[in-house]
């Protein structure tokens, strides 16, 4: 019989807070992390199509970790390293008591160190002196810096994997983090999603893209919206996620806490197109139905979703499209809720921190609200959607991710029985 | 429409070159969805060319708007007319041809 994995730690570095504690509190009162964007120096905000994004705020590095690790990496691994380090806390878990070569790091990021990338980009190019390129800039931008930091900061010398798959990245990172327990590679793995992407470049290729909010920048709080009628894109955010993952064997011996069993994965690809999703929703609908089969549970069996939802007029469509395709009747009961309406999509966090979101809803029985949802788009009402917390006495979650590429991942939690 | 006007002119080609087609088979009533077969990624490339090449920014919100090719040349022309309002936005904009996921 194959590991089960069970997560016993949470970390969290987001726009509506620093620490678990802070960032539940603020979901469950349907806070807004998005402010405006004060500028992208030297370029006035004016020039920028959208101007708002969820930010982390008072983020100083050197009140949370190292200044050893802390410099060597870019913010978004500085994010990564401090939502680590709070769920290895939280977990209890204590390296000089584990086997080194037992515990795996596996993070996802969508774009990873490009802050320092186009610094030195921008320098080369203007003062002309290849010679004075930084030193550290390759560690820095190559994309498994916060993998390869996180396995240093903590001895962590297991399997050591980045997955980079745009939105869907730690989506993939907590599935591939399972198979990793499952098939016996490691008794834990130290799982994150990170992206802090607010640069001058990555912004305004996100506005040309003309996937980004626009029509609220005067009233940035209200500019994420999923599912509601007046929705007109996603609003960017950074932050990262961290979980602690490891065999329920392995949680037992040391008879750690546990929040949630992830109990069931699926990864597929709509082979359709670089960005534009399939409207009619089957592959989405295809990717939830694996990994719910790879759970061993059925659709009528799922009481809670935390919906990829960006805020986009289509893709919020066509996920709730696959929902009521998938679930049928149960549809119109299950809870949904989508977290970017609070902290905006933060790339290679997304799924991190909507896994924290599950593991909590099913540990405390608490679904945090989508806010801005105050006119519902027929074509994305769905019953559970609520513009408050609810109680609900939940057994099974499910966490949707969606990425450019055409790429999908599906992750099922549910509470741990014995 | 004048399809004749030099603006109008421009924007057939430009399309012509993004479609590698003739331009003179381009007709103003062709829907750029469902006529010349143009998806939402591919709109925007090409409003990224005519913005280019009429030194233009159009916002999001005017996007939904541009459904023919003749829509493109009026709108175009509409911009470009020093006394016509310089744009026309609304967040009355639903759908726009913008579909993304991410």
């Amino acid at each position: 019989m194959k590991n089960r994995g069970v997560i016993t730690g949470l970390g969290v570095v987001s726009p509506i807070g620093i620490g678990v504690g802070q960032f539940w509190k603020a979901a469950l009162e349907g806070r807004s992390g998005i402010t405006a964007i004060r500028s992208f120096d030297p370029f006035p905000m004016e020039t920028y199509r959208s101007r708002i994004a969820g930010q982390v705020t008072d983020f100083n590095p050197s009140q949370y970790l190292e200044a050893v690790h802390a410099e060597r990496v870019d913010r978004y691994a500085q994010f990564a390293l401090t939502a680590v380090k709070e769920a290895m806390a939280d977990a209890g878990l204590r390296m000089e008591e584990e086997t080194p070569h037992r515990v795996g790091v596996i993070v996802g990021a969508g774009v990873g160190g490009l802050l320092m990338g186009e610094r030195e980009l921008t320098t080369l190019y203007r003062n002309q002196k290849p010679h004075r390129v930084h030193p550290n800039l390759i560690p820095m931008v190559t994309l498994n810096s916060a993998s390869g930091i996180v396995a240093v900061a903590h001895g962590a010398k297991g399997p050591n994997l980045t997955i980079s798959t745009a939105c869907s990245s730690s989506a993939h990172a907590i599935g591939q983090a399972l198979t990793c327990i499952r098939t016996g590679q490691a008794d834990v793995v130290i799982t994150a999603g990170a992206d802090a992407c607010m640069t001058p470049l990555v912004f305004a290729g996100f506005c040309s893209l003309r996937a980004l909010s626009t029509g609220f920048n005067n009233d940035p709080a209200r500019a994420s919206r999923p599912f509601d009628r007046a929705r007109d894109g996603f609003v960017m955010g950074e932050g990262a996620g961290a979980l602690i993952l490891e065999s329920l064997a392995h949680a037992r011996r040391r008879k750690a806490r546990m929040y949630a069993e992830v109990a069931g994965y699926a990864a597929t690809s709509e082979a359709y197109h670089m960005v534009i999703p399939r409207e009619d929703g089957v592959d989405v609908a295809a990717t939830m139905s694996l990994a719910l089969r790879d759970a061993k549970l059925l659709p009528a069996q799922v009481d809670y979703i935390n919906a990829h939802a960006t805020s986009t007029p289509i893709g919020d469509a066509v996920e709730v499209g696959a929902i009521r395709r998938l679930f049928k009747s149960r549809a119109e009961r299950v809870s949904v809720n989508a977290t970017k309406s609070m902290v905006g999509h933060t790339l290679g966090a997304a799924g991190a921190i909507g896994a924290i979101v599950c593991a909590l809803a099913l540990d405390t029985g608490l679904v945090h609200p989508t806010v801005n949802y105050e006119d519902p788009d027929p074509d994305c009402a769905l019953p559970g959607i609520a513009r408050e917390t609810r109680k609900r006495p939940l057994k099974v979650a499910l966490l949707n991710a969606f990425g450019f590429g055409s790429n999908n991942a599906a992750v099922v939690l549910k509470k741990f029985v014995r | 429409m004048a399809v004749e006007s030099d603006i109008a002119l421009r924007i057939l080609t430009a399309l012509g070159n993004y479609l590698k087609r003739d331009p003179k088979i381009i007709r103003p009533d062709h829907r750029l969805r469902d006529d010349l077969g143009l998806d939402s990624m591919a709109t925007i490339e090409l409003l990224y060319q005519i913005e280019e090449a009429f030194d233009l920014q159009i916002p999001d919100q005017d996007l939904q708007k541009l459904i023919s090719v003749g829509d493109v040349i009026g709108y175009v022309e509409g911009r470009l007319r020093p006394s016509s309002p310089a744009r026309a936005t609304g967040l009355a904009a639903k759908r726009l041809p913008a579909k993304k996921k991410g």
